[in-house]
């Protein structure tokens, strides 16, 4: 557009038709005039095609600017013929109508043989991944080198040599488990000359649990993992939700375990419907949970639109919220359609095996703060089975069309996503009845034996009192103090005894609502109705009973009160306790008469509404979400697996084969390699769409293996491909920031390996050594430090940045960090006695994974005098520091505490924090 | 521990090269070296644009010749109202407890602009029907005769040097109307960056020992955070959160416990020697230099932030400008004397937070209210101009005083029993105003209805206000934006030319 504006018109020049005007009727015209979209037959991406015209006739007459369609239909004043129309498009400007005046006039030339726009249809994403052939290279590791070979001739550059063994060994460590080889998996390497040393390496990794720490944090970026935010100070969980953390632990194993990614998408979107019992997949639902905005379902229904298209299949499907896609055959029919797809959900409260009861999701009360869950879990679940959807215009849910019939459940039409069939699901019982399942039945069931025994071993108690007090009548002679001593044991024990008989029947009560259930649920054999009354009847025999419990609680408390007014009769409060306690014999009486009544009441209706173990939801799904998963998680769907083998990829070499990975669209960058793209998708889809295949393929690639270093800015390569396109060498990189954190309390030794939980707060970020993935990630902060090193943003983070700042230097200097794990290791590398060198060069082994050459030797044993100097100079009150402020304190020999500092220093060492 | 067990020896070839280079030519002190890392620039950063594509990356210079170096920000959170502060209206003493519908004014309900200008983020029609007349006087000041209410006593004698701007509107009726303030969207759609980070964006830094984009101010509420956040334009144009604590003045600004100076600086050094070994190890590496270069950054820093919030060599007159002798006024006047301190450093953008998260959201007891917080701002905002003017800055720094929505005309109603005294939310209609740099002196411009209820002349959304103040440094929004995220017209804005002098 640059060739335009500001520009005014030289009279005498010709106008260059491809760099003034064709830019212009692109910017302008081709999304509604164009290969996209044809309206009123016309077309304007050649010049042959606007001359030829649409249905009202040609759009440009050469010389004839008077009679030219296209400037009348620019330039009138009646807004509803003006184009572009409005909403549609900017407005054309004054220079830019009068260089297509200037271009018709002078005959409106367009070069020969200009070819049209392509059908976006045909965009390569769109059409089936295939292998497509390539000749094998030279040092060719698998295919992928094939594919880099062809690509790094074109390009006219060499591929450098392999990598140095220790650069690899943590290249492939941090990039695998994100974080480096000790000392001793160093020398492990070292030591293992047979052939096959670097792949047993990376299977070894590969079965690491830290790989799906590290790789499942990957994921969580793409999949916008966040825990729960909106006003957390309230706290008032308006996005997200509570309990989330089990969809991020739930991540971590699948991919620990490699399950299938076709799997893993169908469970993200539809677990409920496809596994609605099984509770350990449910949580894969988070994914939907994870977009939840409490004030407002629209934007939760748009979330889920906007990033379901981006994450899984490149498709920016919220272009079409407001208008057909510019650039993509996607309508806006083809978004409410997505829409309809999610319109039924609902968030749903489970319990889980030890947890309390969550209970039911509150719905929305206008101003009330919700605290987040902290038990149970969460999870999605279609509540308004026949939710209609309706299309509404300008991106505004009050705009609904009116008269417009509401759309069907699909997908994009172009791909074949107007014809799903959607078929509604029937939920096992365990799905839509909680209370079935075995762990609830166990625990209500531990519940009321705990209770009995309890009950059993007062009783005991009371008895033995009993004949204690009963012998001490008999030895005191039968005295009014023990005479009214064993009337108080003996109505303790008829509480006791009571309280036994509710506790029986407690027990009997539950035994008899899960044979119900079993009956009426799970298909046992038995007359369900006569199996649910009897369950009734134990229900109010046992509420009767605790009811009596009451009645001789009180009838306890009577003599009790009694008792103290005997002797005493003037005494008014005395005297109230017994009229109180009366009072209250006669009240508990009148209870277990209502209850009596009630269990008469229901034995004669023939009730048969016991009480149920948990709330029961609708026992169908729609389905919708299940079709959706379905057809993204297909072979015949072209993008699903590209999509994830570009993030695969991309997170391994720090730049994606299509750059911009959440959109493969025709308005998105083109694959730098796409042969290489096609064939790993079509690699992932033939094994079983599993990943460890493919990352076990990427690391081993002679690609991978390739050194980044070129030793020297004259490389011819830099001058030819300077951006490292075709992958001529390894692109070196900043560790991502969890990297940076996770490497360095595993260097030290600290790193605490337990696997998953809940989410820990930010704040212990510093001193609590568990891996970063399990702090508290959300939309309203991050921890700091690791924001300093580009954390992920929780709410749109599809790539990673990486940045160099000066507070990257503070935050690695002046942490509690750095400080406490650099004194960690220094006393630990030196369990057994060394001297400075030996000790120099274990300290760059275990934090660079290498060892320092001769100037950094040197640099070094100058660095450990010179602060050894500092502290054995320093006055004893400088060294003294606050046990409560520095719980690790700096050792108080000054040869040790210099090296620590030096152990420090390297954290902070360029070659630290990057990936080589 | 087994990990920790040294292994045995093994002697390193090294390049005699590498040596050479670091210990005589390129080495510690090496020249030609530090002349590479001059031209690199801290900026740098590692990998380059994401999309692979031809990216105009802003070089730090303007897009025209600017009329201002720097801004301040000031944010009063919680929506003070328009007709209590600078748009006093006695329309509404004149209609008091009149419906909107008995007075012969058009009912602003009824207006388009109404639905127009207004998207709930969670549904309910909130009513206000009944007008609500002035919780304090006014008069008139200066030689245009401005208005302004009589709790702005110390502002009202600068009011000849303010330019301000009473049609203001936005678009979201509750408080993520703050944040859109700052980044110009709604609450339902996806936020783009703060304009502070466009600014940082556009550029760079004007001290390279100070963060360019810097917030003052005290929340709880973490949202607030959301006010300087460079969301896609990544966190390091993000804004820097500055305490006033000259102990603590960043994170992880200052040396911890038990670490000595001498000890620390030997570490800087040695960190920087190493990291130039490795720099000749690879000098393809563009990482390394930006990486040393920020290392030295970082260590001046620990001493440019403290020195540059550190109030303590202010003039006794100067803190008593700013109301620092006063404990009502102390804590604001410490905030902005900082901000002008780091205007005349050349941080680009102080967003100085000068109140509490929501303050001034009166819904209730306005009056009472609304007297409270001015009287904590009125001395410190006014004591800034005066020094700005006093300190030869005025031709220099901007200053920008804002909320985010203004208060309705009609009283608060709320379904309990309890009778309010205040206003509700309203995006309709809201004044702000400008100062220094670039900026007429003494100006109104824009006008709302007679109520105060919808700004019928010269209406503003938000970001025009964010253009506004990008032209006055220099930058134009529409040259503002990364390939791959698209950018609406809204999102520029219109600079507001007629304030401009």
């Amino acid at each position: 557009m640059t060739a335009v504006s500001g520009s005014s018109l030289s009279a005498a020049g010709p106008v260059d038709y491809m760099k003034r005007i064709k830019p212009i009727l692109a910017a302008h015209c081709f999304a509604c005039h164009g290969a996209l979209k044809q309206e009123n037959g016309l077309r304007l991406d050649t010049g042959v095609l606007a001359r030829k015209g649409g249905e009202s006739g040609p759009a440009v007459v050469p010389r004839q600017p008077d009679k030219s369609l296209l400037l009348e239909r620019l330039q009138t004043d009646d807004i509803s013929l003006r184009m572009p129309p409005e909403g549609k498009g900017q407005a054309l400007k004054p220079e830019q109508i009068r260089l297509l005046v200037e271009w018709i006039r002078q005959g409106a030339v367009s070069p020969e043989g200009e070819t049209p726009q392509a059908d976006p249809k045909s965009h390569w994403a769109f059409r089936a991944p295939a292998r497509q052939p390539v000749p094998v290279a030279e040092e060719s590791h698998n295919r992928i080198d094939d594919y880099i070979a062809a690509g790094l001739q074109k390009r006219g550059v060499n591929r450098l040599p392999e990598a140095p063994g220790e650069t690899l060994l943590r290249r492939v460590y941090l990039d695998l488990v994100g974080v480096p080889p000790t000392m001793v998996e160093q020398a492990e390497f070292a030591a293992d000359t047979a052939p096959g040393a670097y792949e047993r390496v990376v299977d070894r990794l590969l079965e690491n649990p830290r790989y799906g720490e590290r790789w499942g944090r990957h994921w969580m970026d793409v999949w916008r993992y966040s825990d729960w935010y909106g006003r957390r100070k309230v706290p008032d969980s308006l996005n997200s939700y509570g309990q989330i953390w089990r969809w991020r632990d739930w991540i971590i194993h699948s991919v620990n375990d490699d399950k299938s990614y076709d799997r893993m998408i169908v469970e993200m979107l539809a677990a409920d419907e496809v596994a609605g019992d099984d509770d350990e997949n449910l949580v894969a639902t988070g994914f939907i949970i994870r977009n939840f905005y409490r004030w407002n379902y629209n934007t939760w229904l748009k979330d889920n639109i906007e990033h379901t298209g981006k994450a899984f299949l490149g498709l920016t499907f919220n272009c079409c919220h407001c208008h057909d896609h510019k650039y993509d055959p996607l309508t806006q029919v083809d978004y409410f359609r997505m829409r309809a797809t999610f319109e039924p959900i609902e968030v749903r409260h489970d319990r889980v095996a030890g947890d309390a009861d969550p209970g039911v999701y509150p719905k929305y009360k206008y101003g009330k703060p919700y605290k987040p869950l902290t038990v149970g879990m969460v999870r999605i679940c279609d509540e308004k089975l026949d939710a209609k959807t309706f299309v509404y215009s300008k991106g505004e849910s009050r705009n609904i069309i009116p008269g417009r019939p509401p759309i069907a459940p699909g997908g994009p039409g172009f791909l074949g996503g107007a014809d799903w069939n959607v078929k509604p699901v029937q939920l096992p019982p365990r799905a839509w009845y909680p209370g079935l399942k075995d762990f609830v039945r166990q625990e209500s069931r531990q519940a009321v034996q705990k209770e009995l025994a309890e009950k059993r071993g007062v009783l005991a108690f009371a008895r033995r009192l009993v004949s204690e007090a009963q012998a001490e009548l008999i030895s005191a002679n039968g005295s009014e103090p023990a005479r009214r001593k064993l009337e108080q044991i003996r109505l303790t024990l008829v509480v006791d005894e009571t309280n036994l008989q509710a506790a029986v029947l407690k027990v009997a009560a539950v035994e008899a609502r899960i044979h119900a259930d079993d009956v009426r649920y799970l298909g046992h054999p038995g007359d369900a109705d006569q199996v649910a009354r009897q369950a009734v009847r134990i229900e109010h025999e046992a509420k009767v009973a605790t009811a009596r419990v009451e009645v001789a609680r009180a009838r306890r408390a009577v003599v009790a009160a009694e008792a103290a007014l005997a002797g005493k009769a003037t005494d008014a409060k005395l005297k109230a306790a017994v009229t109180a306690a009366k009072k209250m014999l006669v009240t508990t009486g009148a209870a277990v008469t209502t209850s009596e009544t009630s269990l008469k009441k229901a034995i004669t209706s023939g009730a048969t509404n016991y009480t149920l173990f948990s709330h029961q939801y609708a026992r169908t799904s729609t389905g919708r979400r299940t079709a959706l998963a379905r057809w993204i998680a297909s072979r015949d769907n072209p993008l699903t697996a590209r999509v994830a083998v570009n993030h695969i990829w991309g997170r391994h070499f720090g730049r994606a084969i299509v750059a911009s990975t959440e959109n493969f669209g025709n308005n998105g960058d083109r694959p730098t390699h796409p042969g290489l793209l096609d064939w790993l998708a079509v690699e992932f889809m033939e094994r079983g769409w599993r990943m460890k295949p493919i990352h076990r393929l990427i690391v081993t690639s002679r690609t991978y293996r390739t050194t980044s270093r070129t030793g020297s800015t004259d490389h011819p390569n830099l001058a030819r491909d300077p951006d490292n396109i075709s992958l001529w060498r390894f692109s070196p990189s900043r560790m991502e920031a969890e990297v940076v954190r996770d490497s360095m309390l595993k260097i030290s030794g600290s790193l605490d390996g337990r696997i998953g939980g809940r989410e820990i707060p930010q704040p212990q970020g510093l001193t609590t050594p568990r891996r970063s993935v399990y702090f508290d990630h959300h939309g309203e902060g991050r921890m700091s430090f690791l924001d300093l090193f580009d954390a992920a943003d929780p709410c749109d983070c599809y790539r990673r940045t990486r940045s160099v700042r000066p507070q990257q230097a503070l935050a690695l200097v002046n942490s509690e960090l750095a400080l406490r794990q650099g004194r960690l290791l220094a006393g630990r590398l030196v369990v057994t006695p060394m001297d400075d060198p030996a000790f120099v060069d274990a300290a760059f082994r275990q934090v660079l994974a290498r060892r320092p050459s001769s100037a950094e030797r040197a640099a070094s044993f100058e660095f450990l005098a010179r602060q050894a100097d500092v502290f054995s100079g320093a006055k004893p009150s400088e060294l003294a520091v606050d046990p409560k402020q520095v719980t690790v304190a700096p050792a108080t020999d000054p040869a040790q505490r210099a090296r620590e500092s030096l152990v420090q220093a390297l954290f902070s060492h360029t070659d630290f924090l990057t990936i080589r | 521990m087994n990990d920790f067990r040294p292994p045995a020896d093994h002697a390193r070839c090294c390049g005699p090269r590498r040596e050479f280079l670091a210990d005589v030519g390129l080495g510690f002190t090496g020249l030609a070296l530090g002349a590479m890392l001059h031209r690199d620039g801290v900026a740098a950063e590692g990998t380059g644009d994401p999309h692979g594509k031809v990216r105009v990356v802003p070089d730090g210079r303007p897009h025209h010749v600017p009329r201002a170096k720097n801004v301040i920000w000031i944010f009063l959170s919680g929506g003070y109202s328009q007709m209590e502060t600078w748009d006093p209206k006695p329309a509404l003493n004149k209609y008091a407890d009149k419906t909107y519908e008995q007075t012969p004014l058009p009912n602003p309900l009824k207006d388009p602009l109404f639905e127009l200008r207004s998207r709930d983020v969670i549904g309910g029609a909130r009513p206000h029907a009944k007008i609500f007349p002035m919780q304090v006087g006014f008069r008139r000041y200066g030689e245009l005769g401005i208005g302004m209410t009589d709790w702005w006593p110390e502002l009202a004698t600068c009011v000849d040097d303010m330019a301000f701007v009473r049609s203001m509107y936005t678009t979201d009726n509750d408080h993520n109307a703050e944040f859109q303030m700052h980044h110009g969207r709604h609450k339902l759609d996806p936020p783009e960056p703060v304009l502070g980070s466009w600014i940082h964006y556009g550029l760079g830094t004007g001290n390279e020992n100070l963060p360019s984009f810097v917030f003052l101010g005290k929340y709880k509420d973490t949202r607030v955070r959301w006010n300087f956040d460079a969301n896609y334009l990544g966190p390091a144009h993000s804004g820097v959160e500055l305490s006033l604590d000259p102990g603590d003045p960043l994170p992880f600004g200052r040396r911890r416990p038990g670490v000595l100076a001498a000890e620390q600086r030997n570490q800087f050094d040695f960190i920087n020697r190493l990291n130039r070994l490795t720099a000749v190890e690879y000098p393809e590496d563009a990482d390394v230099r930006a990486r040393i270069k920020s290392y030295e950054l970082a260590y001046r820093m620990q001493k440019s932030v403290p020195e540059a919030v550190n109030l303590a060599g202010e003039t006794a007159a100067t803190q008593k400008l700013y109301g620092i002798d006063n404990k009502t006024t102390s804590v604001y006047g410490r905030r902005l004397l900082a901000a002008r301190r780091l205007a005349e450093r050349g941080v680009r953008y102080s967003l100085v937070y000068l109140s509490d998260y929501g303050e001034w959201d009166s819904h209730n007891k306005l009056q009472e209210l609304h007297a409270r917080s001015c009287a904590r701002v009125d001395r410190p905002i006014a004591g800034l101009l005066k020094d700005l003017k006093q300190r030869g800055l005025w031709d220099d720094t901007l200053v920008v005083c804002c909320t985010e929505f203004g208060r309705t005309p009609g009283l608060e109603v709320r379904d309990t029993k309890q009778k309010f005294t205040g206003r509700d939310h309203h995006p309709h209609g809201f004044t702000v105003w400008l100062a220094g740099a670039g900026v007429k002196r003494g100006v109104i411009h824009g006008r709302t209805d007679e109520l105060g209820f919808h700004a019928i002349e010269h209406p503003h959304y938000v970001t025009d206000l964010h253009a506004t103040v990008l032209h006055l440094l220099g930058l134009d929004s529409r040259r503002l934006e990364i390939p791959g995220r698209k950018r609406l017209d809204v999102d520029y804005g219109r600079p507001i030319t007629e304030i401009m002098t």
